[in-house]
C-alpha cells in the first residue's frame, strides 16, 4: 500500500470537486445577489417546476423500473434486460430529448401515425406549460440507469444468490412470485436504489441541456433561468445566478429530508405489512412486458425520427416519411466539435480508469469509503453548482478557456462514475490469481499487467465506455469553462435545437448518440471472456 | 536445502493468530501444518511466500537455503505455491501458462520444456488448449507443473486436494507427491486431511496458536 498513489485521483478529480464548492461561499454571503435572486419574478414558479420535474421523472422512472424488475425477475428475458439497459444508458439525454421532441411535437411522428389530417394537431408537446414532457422524457431516459443499478443487486454475485434462494423459501411458505417479490426482494433492492434514486431526483430538477430543449419557457425551469444568468456578461446576474444555485440546492436538500423523514416514520407500518402471511399476489409480467416494449419502442422511435430528419431536407406534414432525401446536414456538418468532443471523452475516461486503477491498486479497500462518498457527492450534487464553481475558482487561475480546464471539468463526473462502477469487480477480484503469478517469480507490476488487468478487461472497458459517454453528453461545464473557445457536440446540438434547422439538429444529436453507443458495443464485444 | 521460519508470530489487529513459531522444513521433507478453520494455517503460508497483507501483521524470520527472505518481494523467493483451486490464467492457454513461470531462455528449449511438462502432466499435446476445457483433474497437474517449471526452491501447498472428489484426490496425492520428491525441494503442506500426508511426512498441529508435533 502506498500512500502517495493516491495523490493523482485527488490532484485532478477530489480537489477540482471540493475546492470550487468553497467559491460558492462569498456567493451565499453576497446579501444584493440573494436581494436579486428573491426578487426575480419567475423563482418561486420555476422553483416549483424544476422540483416538479424531478419529482414526478423520478417517480415514473421508479415505477418503472419496479414493474419491469418485478414483472421479469427470474423471466426468459431476464438476460437480455441487462443488454437492453445498457444500449439505453448508452444514449446521451440530450440527443434522446431532441429525438423524443420531434417525436411528440404537434408535427412529430407520432401525429403522422396516429392523427393524420391536413394540418398538425393544435397539442401543446413540447415545452407544454406544467413541464410534463420534459418528466416524461427524463423518466423514460433514467429507466435505463434505474434498472442497471436494480440489475446489479438482482443478477450479480452472492447477493443475487441468496435472494433467488429466499424467494424459493418463500414460495415454499406459499407466497406467489409477485409476494415473494414484493416481501423478499423489494425492500433490499428499494435500500440500493437509494443513492440512484437521489441522483436522478437532482438531475431531473437541475438538468439545463433537456430542459432548453423540452422544458417550458414562462417560466422555465430554474436551472434555466440561472443558466441564463450565469451566462449573462452583467457580473451582478452572475452573483443571483450562483445565489439561485445555493436556492436550488437547499431545496432539494430539504425535500430529500422530508422525504426520508416520512420514510422513516413510514418504515415500520411497512414492515408490519410485508411481514403479513402468503398472499396469492402474482408478478405483473403483463404490465412489464407492455410498459418495457413501449418504453423500447419510444427509444427506438425518437432515435428513427434522428435518423430520418438528419436526411430529410423537408418533411411536410402529413407525410410519414420525407419526399426527398440528401445528405446536405451531415455535409453542413463542421468536423472540429466532433474531434473535440471525441478527444476530450476519449482522454477523460481513459485517465479516470488509471485514476481508479492506481487507488485501487495503492489503497486498502476500508478507504475506499470517503472515495465512494465523494463520488456519489459529486453525482447528487446540481452540476450547476459544481461547474459554477470551477468557473469561479478556474477563472483567477486562467483555466477558462484552456484545453487542460476542460479535462478537469469532465473528469469531475466521469471518474465519480468510474469509480462506483469499477469498485464493485475490482474489490472483488480473486488475489490469488496475482499470488500465484508472483509465486512464479513474476514482479508486481507485470503479474498486474499480464494477469490482474486481463482478467478485470470486461469491468474495465465497461467503465470506460460509461465514462466516455458520461464525459461526451457533458453540457454545462463544457459551456462554462470552455468560454466560447471550444465547442463541443452538446453545445453545438443544445444552440441549434434552438434554431430552426432540423435536419442538422438532428444530424448533431446522432453525431452525439453514435460515440457512446459504438463505445458501450466495443466494451460488450471485447470484454467478453473467451474462456466461458 | 532447507526452509527455516524462527520466531514467527502472527497477528491479526490485536489478536495473535500464532504464538512465536521455529520450524526447519528440510530437503526432500513434507511437512504438514494442521488445525481448525481460521487458525492462521493459511495466514502462515501467505507470509512465507511474501503476500502478507493487513490486517495481517507478523514478525519473526525466514529463510530458505540460509537466504533471509523476509525483505525480499515474492517474486524474488522462489517459493511456489499450489493453492485450492487451479489458478490456471483462464486468458492464457495451458502452453502459456506454463511459460509464464518459465525461467527465461531460447524459445525453443522453452517451448520444448512445455511439451516435456505435459508429458509428465500426462497430457501430450495440450499446449494450444484453453484451461477451461480440461476437466479438474486435468488442471490440478497443470497448476502443479506450472509451479515447478518455474524452478521454485520450496513448495507451499494450501490444502490443494481440498476441492478434488475421492478417487481423484488418491490420484493427485501420488502425482503431486512423487514430481515435488523427484526434485528434492522442501515442502510445507496445510491440509484438514492426515490421509494426505505422504508417508515419511511430518505432521504439525496449530491449536490456540500454538504448534504442537503430532
Amino acid at each position: 500500500m502506498n500512500r502517495l498513489g493516491a495523490a493523482p485521483l485527488l490532484l485532478l478529480w477530489a480537489l477540482p470537486l471540493l475546492a470550487p464548492l468553497a467559491m460558492l461561499l462569498p456567493a451565499a454571503l453576497d446579501g444584493e445577489a440573494w436581494r436579486m435572486a428573491l426578487a426575480h419574478p419567475q423563482l418561486w414558479p420555476a422553483l416549483a417546476l424544476s422540483l416538479g420535474a424531478g419529482a414526478v421523472s423520478t417517480l415514473g422512472a421508479l415505477a418503472l423500473t419496479l414493474t419491469l424488475l418485478a414483472g421479469l425477475y427470474r423471466s426468459r428475458v431476464w438476460d437480455s434486460l441487462q443488454a437492453l439497459a445498457a444500449s439505453g444508458l448508452a444514449i446521451p439525454h440530450l440527443a434522446f430529448a431532441i429525438g423524443f421532441g420531434f417525436l411528440v411535437m404537434p408535427s412529430g411522428l407520432l401525429a403522422r401515425l396516429f392523427i393524420g389530417g391536413e394540418a398538425p394537431p393544435q397539442w401543446v408537446s413540447v415545452q407544454d406549460p406544467w413541464g410534463l414532457t420534459l418528466s416524461l422524457a427524463l423518466a423514460l431516459k433514467e429507466l435505463p440507469f434505474l434498472l442497471t443499478a436494480g440489475l446489479a443487486l438482482l443478477s450479480r454475485g452472492d447477493a443475487a444468490l441468496q435472494l433467488r434462494q429466499a424467494c424459493r423459501a418463500a414460495a415454499s411458505l406459499g407466497h406467489a412470485p409477485g409476494s415473494a417479490f414484493l416481501r423478499v426482494v423489494l425492500p433490499p433492492l428499494l435500500k440500493d436504489l437509494c443513492w440512484p434514486l437521489i441522483i436522478v431526483f437532482v438531475y431531473g430538477a437541475t438538468v439545463v441541456d433537456m430542459a432548453l430543449v423540452l422544458g417550458p419557457t414562462q417560466p422555465p425551469a430554474l436551472a434555466v433561468v440561472i443558466w441564463h444568468a450565469l451566462n449573462d456578461v452583467d457580473p451582478a446576474m452572475n452573483g443571483m445566478g450562483l445565489a439561485m444555485v445555493l436556492l436550488l440546492t437547499a431545496a432539494l436538500a430539504l425535500v430529500l429530508g422530508v422525504v426520508a423523514l416520512l420514510l422513516r416514520r413510514a418504515r415500520d407500518p411497512l414492515h408490519r405489512r410485508l411481514a403479513a402471511g402468503p398472499s396469492p399476489l402474482s408478478a405483473p409480467r403483463g404490465l412489464a412486458v407492455l410498459l418495457g416494449a413501449a418504453a423500447l419502442l419510444i427509444l427506438l422511435l425518437a432515435m428513427a425520427v434522428l435518423v430520418i430528419l438528419s436526411f430529410a431536407p423537408r418533411w411536410p406534414y402529413p407525410a410519414l416519411l420525407p419526399p426527398v432525401a440528401d445528405g446536405a446536414a451531415w455535409m453542413k456538418m463542421t468536423a472540429a466539435p466532433l474531434w473535440v468532443s471525441l478527444t476530450l471523452s476519449l482522454t477523460a475516461a481513459a485517465t479516470a480508469v488509471a485514476l481508479a486503477v492506481l487507488w485501487f491498486e495503492t489503497q486498502a479497500p476500508a478507504r475506499d469509503s470517503w472515495v465512494n462518498g465523494l463520488a456519489l457527492l459529486a453525482l447528487a450534487l446540481p452540476q450547476l453548482a459544481s461547474a459554477g464553481g470551477q468557473y469561479k475558482l478556474f477563472l483567477p487561475l486562467g483555466l477558462t478557456g484552456t484545453v487542460f480546464g476542460l479535462f478537469l471539468a469532465h473528469l469531475t463526473p466521469v471518474a465519480a462514475y468510474v469509480l462506483i462502477v469499477l469498485a464493485g469487480p475490482y474489490r472483488a477480484f480473486d488475489g490469488r490469481y496475482v499470488a500465484a503469478a508472483r509465486a512464479l517469480s513474476v514482479s508486481r507490476i507485470r503479474a498486474l499487467l499480464t494477469v490482474k488487468l486481463p482478467l478485470l478487461k470486461a469491468p474495465l472497458l465497461t467503465a470506460a465506455a460509461i465514462g466516455f459517454a458520461v464525459s461526451i453528453a457533458q453540457y454545462v461545464p463544457a459551456q462554462l469553462i470552455a468560454a466560447g473557445r471550444f465547442s463541443t457536440l452538446p453545445m453545438e446540438a443544445v444552440t441549434l435545437a434552438a434554431g430552426g434547422n432540423r435536419a442538422l439538429t438532428a444530424a448533431f444529436a446522432l453525431a452525439l448518440a453514435t460515440p457512446p453507443l459504438l463505445a458501450f458495443l466495443a466494451a460488450a464485444m471485447l470484454g467478453r471472456p473467451r474462456w466461458r | 536445502m532447507a526452509l527455516k521460519l524462527e520466531h514467527v508470530s502472527i497477528r491479526l489487529n490485536d489478536r495473535t493468530l500464532i504464538q512465536p513459531l521455529s520450524l526447519s522444513v528440510e530437503t526432500g521433507e513434507t511437512v504438514a501444518l494442521m488445525g481448525a478453520s481460521g487458525s492462521g494455517k493459511s495466514t502462515l503460508l501467505s507470509f512465507i511466500a511474501g503476500g502478507l497483507e493487513p490486517p495481517f501483521t507478523a514478525t519473526g524470520k525466514v529463510s530458505l537455503d540460509g537466504v533471509q527472505l523476509d525483505s525480499l518481494p515474492p517474486e524474488a523467493r522462489h517459493i511456489g505455491r499450489l493453492f485450492q483451486d487451479d489458478l490456471l490464467f483462464p486468458h492464457l492457454t495451458v502452453g502459456e501458462n506454463l511459460l509464464f513461470g518459465m525461467p527465461r531462455g531460447p524459445r525453443p528449449a522453452r517451448l520444448a520444456r512445455v511439451d516435456a511438462a505435459l508429458a509428465e502432466a500426462e497430457l501430450p499435446g495440450f499446449g494450444e488448449r484453453p484451461p477451461h476445457t480440461l476437466s479438474g483433474g486435468q488442471r490440478a497437474r497443470v497448476a502443479l507443473m506450472r509451479a515447478l517449471v518455474a524452478e521454485p526452491r520450496a513448495m507451499l501447498l494450501d490444502e490443494p486436494f481440498n476441492k478434488l472428489d475421492a478417487p481423484l484426490r488418491q490420484a493427485m496425492r501420488s502425482f503431486v507427491f512423487e514430481h515435488i520428491a523427484a526434485r528434492g525441494i522442501p515442502c510445507l503442506m496445510v491440509t484438514h486431511d492426515e490421509a494426505d500426508v505422504p508417508p515419511g511426512g511430518r505432521v504439525l498441529r496449530l491449536k490456540d496458536g500454538e504448534v504442537t508435533h503430532a
